[in-house]
């Protein structure tokens, strides 16, 4: 019997366009705090989902309905797990 | 609440939500913009008027929670908590149905308040075209407040709304104090949890953010390196292109009232002191602004109708890499392109860029930015350029636009890498939804702006206009010699039948007088005093006393030569432009040589010709110390750059 794979964390520049992954509680750490609380309040919150739509020096994520654009500097502070699609 | 004043109800919610449409169909051309006082945020407030009493609705600016330590943020929870003025009497709570378990979150911290508080539900057209029918009932119940659903673009749930808002207000009901609402802040996962539950309850079903190829594709378009900065090239030049042109129909109609109302004056009033301040000060004033009203209109309302399609977050997104070559963040990029209008309300808006070194080097650059204001004075000096290329005369227009633009960029680079070195925050901003634009809501901006700039060529303007003409009017000369023996002349011309002969003699004394007038005015003494100043850029005292004047509003060096070339020239005023390109200096030399225009134009696009945004930049960066620097650099090379255009065209 394996032990279980610890869930892999990736900066948010690094998750491809498409793929789907979860945000938790210490993912904007990185951040400052105005910058945190403000992405806190426009949905990127505790255990919520996102998908990229676009990578690179203009970031779009998209959280429920909403898109969110972010500068490169913020999205590589942001610490994502990605979701496996085939689950 | 007493029943004799209307109750006071304020729309809020996250940006995006339908808000500020909601306000405008329910008080319509009622509305009115100012700031709270002591802040420079906006909000509009209007009356909306029921059966049995109006109400009086405020429009605050959307926010994404009330405890952020951004202006919106702290305006609104001061608005709501009646910090800045008597509380209101009610909250409507704006909710998005496409986005609900975000606004319900946003819905808790104001709840948790004790408010009286109504919902409206928006969006829910939208909802429902993405298979989400949620029930308003069952939100209320849980929120404990009525929640209606409503659509400013279609009117649906307006009067239940409003009704339901006066009603609350009436009773000052607060919501049912026997509903738990989270105590955290939105976005925590307690606040998460509990909005997930009202959601689900109201048949909204957890999904997985769907994928819009549309939307996609046109993300990826505007926000790439190349295409992105290809669609705003052309994007801006179609806008400027169509101010230029399509505003000149309009302008060509105003002017030609103003110029019959003038002639009236003329015409039915004795000459005289009274005839001639009607004439030239008050009437001649008001139209050198008034005519490029039209301008104006058009630009915000070019402007607000691609706010409406959401091309211009895009916009920010894709320039934030640029601008950050320049020390400046994306979120600069509206500042500037709000001071193209008019560098007030821009240096305002940088309320909304979070660190302070990223704020004060856009405040320090947006003046640079070519306002409005400008306009005139660009519209007159390319006309006199290039007066039969109406093209070039466009090209150099934008070419004006262009100039401001690097001169800023490269003055905010300047202080992000000396005085203002350091990291700044970086772009976090909503990318709203694309979506046809509204024509009213576009029509509603384009009357506010409108509005706000006539009130301030009401005041600031014509003031100066009424000085300028005192200023050029007095001392009063007496009629000179030459003069006196033309109107012998038209005397005799008259008693021979010779009506035209006549009337070209006195029209020739008049000239005289008036050149004789303009050269003992005290205008013409201020400009004698300071001309050698400007003589590197190939000004006399005519056109620096325009200068002089201008730098209270740069739009008054028209007035302010206007009103000396009216002065100088024949009664039968064939047209401002004829006149001023018409017009000579005191040696007989044109007055607008092509030198003297291309340094005008330089000058212009560079110097901080504006005292209310000098007045502003003190306050707003904190201190006079930014002012003063502001104008000293400004000034300096608007000086330096306009003599070496006045050299190299010259020559």
């Amino acid at each position: 019997m394996t032990n279980p794979t610890p869930p892999i964390r990736i900066p948010l520049t690094q998750l491809a366009p498409g793929r789907r992954a979860t945000v938790d509680c210490s993912a904007l750490d990185a951040l400052p705090e105005g910058d945190r609380c403000l992405l806190t309040a426009m949905g990127l919150g505790e255990r919520c989902e996102l998908r990229m739509c676009r990578g690179g020096h203009a970031c779009i994520v998209q959280v429920d309905t909403t898109r969110l654009g972010l500068s490169q500097e913020v999205a590589a502070r942001i610490m994502v797990t990605p979701i496996d699609e085939a689950s | 609440m007493n029943n004799a004043v209307p109750a006071t109800i304020v729309l809020v919610g996250n940006p995006n939500t339908g808000k500020t449409t909601l306000f405008n169909a329910l008080c319509g051309a009622r509305a009115r913009t100012s700031n709270f006082p002591g802040s420079t945020v906006e909000h509009h407030a209007g009356l909306c008027t029921l059966a049995g009493g109006a109400v009086e609705v405020i429009d605050l600016p959307g926010v994404y929670s009330l405890e952020l330590d951004l202006p919106e943020s702290l305006v609104c929870a001061d608005c709501i908590a009646g910090r800045l003025g008597p509380a209101p009497d009610a909250v409507v709570l704006v909710l998005d149905a496409t986005n609900l378990q975000r606004n319900l979150q946003f819905a808790s911290s104001v709840l948790r308040r004790g408010v009286p508080c109504v919902a409206a539900l928006t969006m829910t057209d939208a909802a429902r075209s993405a298979g989400l029918v949620l029930d308003p009932a069952s939100i209320g119940t849980d929120l404990g407040i009525p929640v209606i659903e409503a659509s400013g673009r279609t009117g649906i749930g307006l009067a239940q709304l409003a009704h339901s808002a006066r009603d609350i207000a009436t009773r000052l009901a607060p919501p049912n104090p026997a509903i738990p609402y989270p105590q955290a802040s939105p976005g925590t996962s307690t606040c998460a949890d509990w909005a997930s539950g009202i959601f689900e309850r109201a048949g909204g079903r957890p999904t997985r953010a769907g994928m819009d190829p549309l939307t996609e594709r046109l993300d990826r378009a505007f926000t790439h390196p190349v295409l992105g900065l290809a669609a705003f090239l052309t994007t801006m030049a179609v806008l400027f292109m169509s101010i230029f042109w399509l505003a000149g129909y309009p302008m060509d109609a105003i002017d030609a009232l103003i110029g019959a109302l003038a002639e009236s004056v003329r015409s039915l009033m004795p000459g005289g002191l009274l005839r001639d301040f009607l004439a030239d000060g008050l009437i001649g004033g008001i139209g050198a602004t008034l005519v490029f009203l039209p301008q104006i209109a058009l630009l915000f309302f070019l402007l607000a109708l691609l706010e409406d399609t959401g091309y211009l977050a895009r916009a920010a997104l894709s320039l934030d890499r640029t601008m950050r070559r320049f020390g400046l963040p994306g979120q600069a990029f509206l500042p500037l392109l709000s001071s193209h209008a008019c560098a007030l309300p821009g240096i305002m808006s940088t309320r909304l860029i979070p660190g302070r070194r990223d704020r004060l080097a856009t405040i320090l650059c947006a003046p640079f930015m070519s306002c409005t204001a400008r306009i005139p004075v660009y519209v007159l000096l390319c006309g006199l350029l290039f007066a039969d290329a109406p093209w070039l005369a466009g090209i150099a227009f934008a070419g004006c636009y262009a100039l401001g633009i690097a001169a800023g960029l490269g003055t905010a680079w300047l202080l992000r890498t000396t005085i203002l070195a350091g990291e700044g925050r970086a772009m976090v901003m909503e990318l709203p939804p694309y979506r046809r634009p509204s024509l009213r809501t576009a029509l509603l901006v384009s009357r506010d702006r409108s509005a706000l700039f006539l009130r301030n060529a009401a005041t600031v303007i014509l003031s100066i206009s009424v000085v300028m003409w005192w200023l050029s009017a007095f001392p009063r000369s007496e009629p000179v010699p030459q003069s006196q023996a033309l109107r012998q002349v038209a005397e005799a011309a008259v008693a021979a039948g010779d009506e035209l002969r006549a009337a070209e003699l006195v029209a020739a004394a008049e000239s005289l007088d008036a050149q004789t007038q303009a050269r003992s005015s005290f205008a013409a003494r201020v400009g004698d005093a300071v001309q050698p100043v400007f003589e590197p850029l190939g000004l006399d005292r005519q056109l620096t006393m325009a200068v002089l004047t201008s730098f209270l509003a740069r739009e008054v060096f028209v007035n302010t030569v206007a009103i000396q070339v009216q002065s100088g020239d024949d009664v039968s005023d064939p047209g401002t432009m004829e006149s001023m390109r018409a017009a000579t200096r005191d040696d007989g030399s044109p007055l607008f040589s092509r030198g003297t225009c291309a340094a005008l134009l330089i000058f212009y696009v560079l110097a901080m010709q504006c005292l209310p945004t000098l007045v502003l930049t003190a306050r707003e960066a904190g201190g006079w110390r930014w002012a003063l620097l502001q104008l000293g650099w400004m000034s300096s090379i608007a000086w330096i750059a306009g003599a070496i255009a006045f050299r190299l065209v010259a020559a």
